[in-house]
């Protein structure tokens, strides 16, 4: 990638004070984990370009069914943490969010970290 | 000498001898995914590899995990105060056992407890207890109950993990029979052990994600003719041409000389310098020689393209100062720096243009750090 342009995505620690692009947004999600990992520290999206209007909320479960169509094989999580993040909300919290979901049966992963309401 | 790729692809051997000839590992060695992954075993199977640190669980119970290529472990502090690792893998059928736990926010327990059917370990390892439906068999028609088997708590122990220590260092090997890690460190353990490194605690850790093979960052942090151009601030208080490399078999170390004496109480070592060890594969020891204190990085693979730099600091308190605060901003505008020469090689061997690059006089460093690499592909391959 040239200097000029950006990566569409970037998650930061705020601890470490340290900020990882990436192209996609699911890559944010293996940031926060491998992050994670090694410090526990949360991390936060600092830069999501979607290219399309996600809903204002942080509802985890209202986000994938308002993205759904839009998806054949499932919302990918990094679009609903992108999403969840322009209300202030870290990954690691709409991680756990979601996990929290899925246990109850209402969300459903079709493929690896991706989401579908049920 | 360098080769290009001009579609022959033609290499040779690193050089047995950097005085002779200048080969350095081949350029695919930096860039090809099935590398990253015989290197799981080859590299990170094979050799002693850092764990952590000992200091961060001091008392019986305390425990941390780490993630070495695709293996799990828990490092811990047994019943009789020592530090022992396991496979964080249970011995019923195979449950990751507890969460993943970082070194800078360790757990406790008083046991080890599968969440999956609740066997339950010793801090040594050993099964200490299952539920009843593992001592009676009331849903199997074919087995009576006296019938059933006593599970051994040695024999159905968790999966132990050769460790051991340079003072605070712990290490581990998942090799069937390492040599001993004495052997690996050589001088490094004797160096190290005449510093009072448990005195010292950890104060701030900070991770980056870099766009290189781990093993060009190692080469950077092992030579220092790119630091005049790339490093100016921090140059200013070095005689740069004073420098010493020191080579052993599977350490290096790299001694600046400061241009004026610095205060005494500003490190743990004697010598009137800085000295950064690098240890194969992937650990270094920094003594900045300018702060009262020391750190560690752990270059961690993510893939070939890609690596954690997990940077510790470690000073008297836990708690920073102000100027240890500023010391640990300046090492890290330091990291930021050669981030932005290891991403530049690392899109100049992804290019695909070079086939194999060649090492300068004073890269004997490096030289080391690529031939151990040839050697364990080598062993591996055998
Ligand atoms: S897998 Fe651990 S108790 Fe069953
Ligand atoms: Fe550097």
């Amino acid at each position: 990638m040239s200097p000029q342009q950006q990566a569409p995505f970037a998650a930061t620690c705020p601890d470490c004070e340290v900020t990882s692009d990436a192209t996609e947004a699911n890559e944010i999600v293996d940031f926060y984990r491998r992050h994670h990992r090694h410090t526990g520290h949360d991390v936060v999206v600092a830069r999501a370009d979607i290219a399309f209007d996600v809903p204002a909320t942080d509802d985890v479960l209202a986000i994938v069914d308002a993205l759904d169509a839009r998806y054949e094989d499932g919302v990918p999580v990094g679009i609903v943490v992108a999403a969840a993040s322009e209300q202030g909300v870290t990954v690691g919290e709409t991680l756990d969010a979601i996990r929290e979901v899925r246990l109850t049966g209402a969300l459903a992963e079709p493929r690896d970290d991706h989401l579908t309401a049920v | 000498m360098t080769r290009w790729n001009n579609g022959l692809d033609e290499v040779e051997r690193v050089s047995p001898d950097i005085t002779d000839e200048t080969n350095a590992l081949p350029a695919r060695y930096f860039t090809d995914p099935d590398v990253h992954e015989m290197e799981k075993d080859a590299v990170f199977g094979q050799y002693w590899v850092y764990a952590g640190h000992a200091n961060c669980i001091p008392d019986s119970g305390d425990y941390f995990t780490r993630t070495i290529g695709d293996r799990e472990i828990i490092v811990l502090r047994n019943h009789d105060g020592e530090v022992q690792a396991f496979y964080n893998v249970c011995a019923h059928r195979g449950s990751a056992i507890v969460e993943e736990t970082p070194m800078t926010d360790p757990g406790n327990a008083r046991r080890i407890q599968c969440p999956y059917h609740l066997w339950t370990y010793d801090l040594d390892g050993d099964l200490a207890s299952t539920p009843r439906s593992f001592e009676e068999a009331p849903l199997n028609p074919d087995l009576e109950d006296e019938d059933v088997p006593e599970l051994d708590a040695e024999e159905n122990s968790l999966m132990e993990v050769h460790s051991d220590r340079i003072g605070p260092f712990v290490f581990v090997n998942f090799a069937d029979d390492p040599m001993p890690l004495a052997e690996q460190a050589g001088r490094l353990e004797t160096e190290l052990e005449s510093l009072p490194l448990e005195e010292y605690q950890l104060a701030r850790r900070i991770v980056s994600e870099v766009e290189c093979n781990w093993k060009v960052f190692g080469g950077n942090y092992s030579e220092c003719d790119h630091c005049q151009a790339n490093h100016q601030d921090w140059v200013e208080n070095l005689e740069l041409l004073e420098s010493e490399l020191e080579v052993d078999d599977y350490h290096w170390v790299l001694h600046y000389k400061h241009k004026e004496d610095v205060d005494d109480e500003m490190r743990i070592h004697d010598e009137h310098e800085a000295q950064f060890h690098y240890f194969w594969p992937n650990f270094a020891v920094n003594m900045y020689g300018t702060a009262d204190g020391y750190g560690t990085y752990i270059i961690d693979p993510i893939d070939e393209g890609r690596f954690q730099l997990v940077a510790d600091y470690y000073f008297r308190e836990s708690e920073l100062t102000e100027e240890e605060e500023q010391f640990v901003r300046t090492s890290r505008q330091l990291q930021e720096e050669d981030f932005e020469l290891v991403e530049r090689q690392q899109r100049g061997l992804q290019s695909g243009a070079i086939a194999q690059a060649q090492l300068g006089p004073n890269e004997h460093t490096v030289h080391r750090l690529h031939l151990l690499a040839q050697e364990a592909y080598e062993t591996y391959d055998a």
